[in-house]
């Protein structure tokens, strides 16, 4: 091609007859013969670099893999780790072995084992191992094993769908039922150290976990609304504990609306259906959140729930639990708690009541100091109602990888 | 009637063929519209007014994420503490991680401080680097680029429209980068000292030095020894300006700017943060404004 082109070039010239002209184009042509013999000197030049470079390349590659040795490392799918740690200093009116067999009359013959902060002194609560993981594209795996001085206990470990259609989800496994506010939250998330009254007594200290299935569904809707169903065990032995088959149901409705930019509430309604020994069991609970932001890092919350239950064998029982919590800034926050059982059987007695308040610090997101009082009319210590007086100073820290708090 | 209610939502979304994005910042939410155009919904979960990094995780949020085609995310670690518990409620797969309409924008950006050593005695520090890269106008066209891109995949049909959007947005965020920049040059060499490493974008694009935190460690509220030390530091180093942000306190702040004869600025960290700055353009304007006067 560009032969042809010097040659048409000069045949142009030719036939012009020009001479002075075709000296000029020869050297013309010339010079660009020197310039494209240079540009083709410094093509070759720099694919020999180029080889010479990959050769390098390839070199250095067949160094790394004869010394490589970690074809099967699998440590990039470690799962999610934490550990949470609580421990308290506490302060009673009720010696240690009375407290340990207190009486909720109608309620309650015997708390059982008391997991939190039982003894005066000193109380290691807990630690709790967190293990979760994407187990692939269509199950996550969450986890909370409690380390007691007994041994190793499964606080929770479910499976949830990551891919349902038409916006479910489903879980299956041992979980904390998801009903209210309270009861899935682990007792670290909790605003006071103890569960509320009516938990205690209808579920135990630890709420209701079992093992079971859940499946939830958000609605279409402009507002949050989701109804959940889960089936369950029912080896509560406190509300249920006939267990020889599928023997508690559960279903609620929660939903939420903001007010404003930094105003917001949840509302919740539940229905359980359950076997006990003696019949079946009915419990009917509501709940009401409202929470107004006043900044980044401070916040007023009023949360309360009430539980209704009709239990075969036992009759009508109720209570709730009202609590007022303000942050002031990350560091410090302060709240308040009532709580009540206000229906019984029979003669028993309607005033069972428990006054608690906190101050909190939190020197880091992670770690949390709690200074709580706590005075309790629900209780009969031998035979007796004692009115219980508890000041008790708390540890909370949470180690490792850190889940986000739910709302 | 829950099966009456559904097909007339997906009749109703049928018709309209609306494509809802949702973005966890506002700024994202703008360089989602200009890319999106109409027919395009976008919609910001957090308000410019709070700590980016602690949105209130409220079930408010939910519905829009569950209806959501495409989840536009800062990334970095800055959503870790809120986000994840409402991606979960919202039983929304398309835009779970790893799903079709999931997009994380730090990955099309150069992160500055990435740690080395990670360790929570640090402080809340973000192993993937810092992630206020909103701060860099600079960060605003592979971002607009990515969305475009991630638009295409979601909405193949109005793929020419999202072109010409981008192509359009490129042309304009381009001329204004070249009077920004100019605006901005004269800020170089400028010392400040910051309440958060929220700003190191800016200081770092424009030639400024960040030369210390009030707060002593990411997270952690300033300390009387650490601000005394900082005051002593300032005016060794003839350091002017203290940038602060509209989310934390402002007074240790003003304590150390009456110490040291170094002026407070408020700088928005977002679009809307502070008033006037409540378009893209207008929020890097505001910031030049204040800071190079």
């Amino acid at each position: 091609m560009k032969k042809i082109m010097i040659a048409s070039i000069v045949c142009v010239a030719a036939l012009y007859g020009a001479e002075s002209d075709i000296e000029a184009l020869k050297t013309q042509m010339h010079m660009q013969q020197e310039v494209i013999e240079k540009l083709q000197h410094r093509v070759e030049e720099l694919e020999r670099r180029d080889l010479k470079k990959q050769e390098r390349e390839l070199d250095a590659r067949i160094e790394r893999a004869e010394s490589f040795s970690g074809s099967f490392d699998q440590s990039a799918f470690l799962p999610s780790i934490s550990l949470v740690a609580d421990m308290s200093v506490l302060g009673r009116n009720v010696g240690n072995e009375a407290y340990e067999n207190y009486e909720i009359p109608g309620f309650l013959s015997n708390p059982g084992e008391i997991p939190f902060n039982p003894k005066r002194g000193f109380n290691l609560n807990y630690g709790e191992l967190g293990i979760s993981a994407t187990v692939g594209p269509y199950f996550d795996v969450d986890s909370a094993f409690h380390i007691e001085k007994d041994g190793l206990h499964i606080g929770e470990l479910y499976v949830t769908t990551r891919t349902l259609p038409y916006h479910l989800r489903m879980k299956a496994g041992k979980f904390k039922s998801e009903f209210g506010v309270i009861n899935a939250k682990h007792q670290h998330a909790w605003n006071f150290t103890n569960i509320p009254l009516v938990f205690e007594t209808f579920f135990g200290p630890g709420g209701l976990g079992d093992e079971g299935m859940q499946m939830q569904w958000v609605a279409p809707t402009e507002n949050y609304l989701m109804a959940g169903v889960e089936a369950m065990q029912g080896s509560n032995g406190r509300s249920f504990g006939d267990t020889d088959k599928i023997n508690l149901w559960t279903g609620y409705l929660k939903g939420g609306a903001d007010f404003g930019e930094s105003g917001t509430a949840v509302a919740g309604l539940t229905y359980m259906r359950g076997r006990n020994p003696h019949g079946i069991t009915h419990i009917y609970g509501g709940d009401l959140t409202l929470k107004t932001l006043f900044g980044s890092y401070s916040a007023l919350t009023w949360q309360s729930e009430l539980l209704y239950r009709d239990k075969e064998g036992t009759g009508d029982q109720a209570g709730l639990y009202t609590e007022l919590i303000y942050d002031y800034n990350q560091q410090w926050a302060g709240g308040a708690r009532y709580d009540l059982l206000f229906k019984n059987v029979g003669d028993l007695p309607e005033d069972l009541d428990r006054y608690t308040v906190m101050l909190q610090y939190r020197p880091f997101e992670f770690s949390k100091l709690r200074l709580q009082y706590t005075y309790d009319r629900s209780k009969w210590i031998e035979g007796d109602r004692k009115d219980i007086q508890e000041l008790l100073l708390g540890l909370t820290i949470e180690a490792g990888s850190h889940g986000a708090h739910a709302f | 009637m829950k099966k009456f209610i559904f097909v007339w939502f997906s009749l109703i979304s049928a018709l309209l063929a609306e494509i809802h994005v949702v973005t966890t910042y506002p700024y994202l939410a703008e360089i989602a519209k200009e890319v999106g155009g109409e027919g395009v919904r976008v919609k910001s979960l957090a308000s410019p007014k709070f700590d980016p990094h602690f949105i209130l995780p409220k079930p408010s949020l939910i519905p829009a994420l569950r209806k959501a085609d495409l989840l536009v995310i800062n990334g970095a670690g800055l959503e870790i503490g809120w986000l994840p518990p409402l991606i979960k409620r919202a039983n929304n797969p398309k835009i779970r991680p790893g799903g079709e309409g999931f997009v994380d924008a730090s990955r099309v950006v150069d992160l500055l401080g990435k740690t080395h050593a990670v360790s929570r005695a640090y402080g809340d520090v973000h192993p993937e680097g810092n992630p206020h890269y909103a701060l860099d106008p600079h960060n605003v066209l592979p971002i607009a680029a990515l969305i475009e891109r991630k638009l295409e995949t979601i909405d193949p049909a109005s793929k020419r429209r999202y072109r010409e959007n981008f192509d359009r947005f490129s042309r304009e965020w381009r001329e204004f980068l070249k009077d920004f920049d100019a605006k901005m040059a004269r800020c170089r060499g400028k010392k400040v000292v910051q309440y958060h490493e929220l700003y190191n974008y800016l200081l770092h694009r424009y030639g400024m030095e960040s030369t210390g935190t009030i707060e002593p460690l990411p997270g952690i509220a300033p300390s009387s020894k650490h601000t005394v030390e900082l005051i002593g530091m300032m005016k060794k180093e003839g350091v002017d300006t203290i940038l602060q942000d509209v989310y934390h306190e402002s007074k240790t702040a003003r304590f150390i700017a009456s110490k040291t004869e170094a002026k407070v600025v408020v700088l928005p960290h977002d679009v809307g943060a502070v008033e006037g700055a409540d378009t893209l353009r207008k929020f890097y304007e505001t910031v030049a404004e204040r800071l190079c006067r």
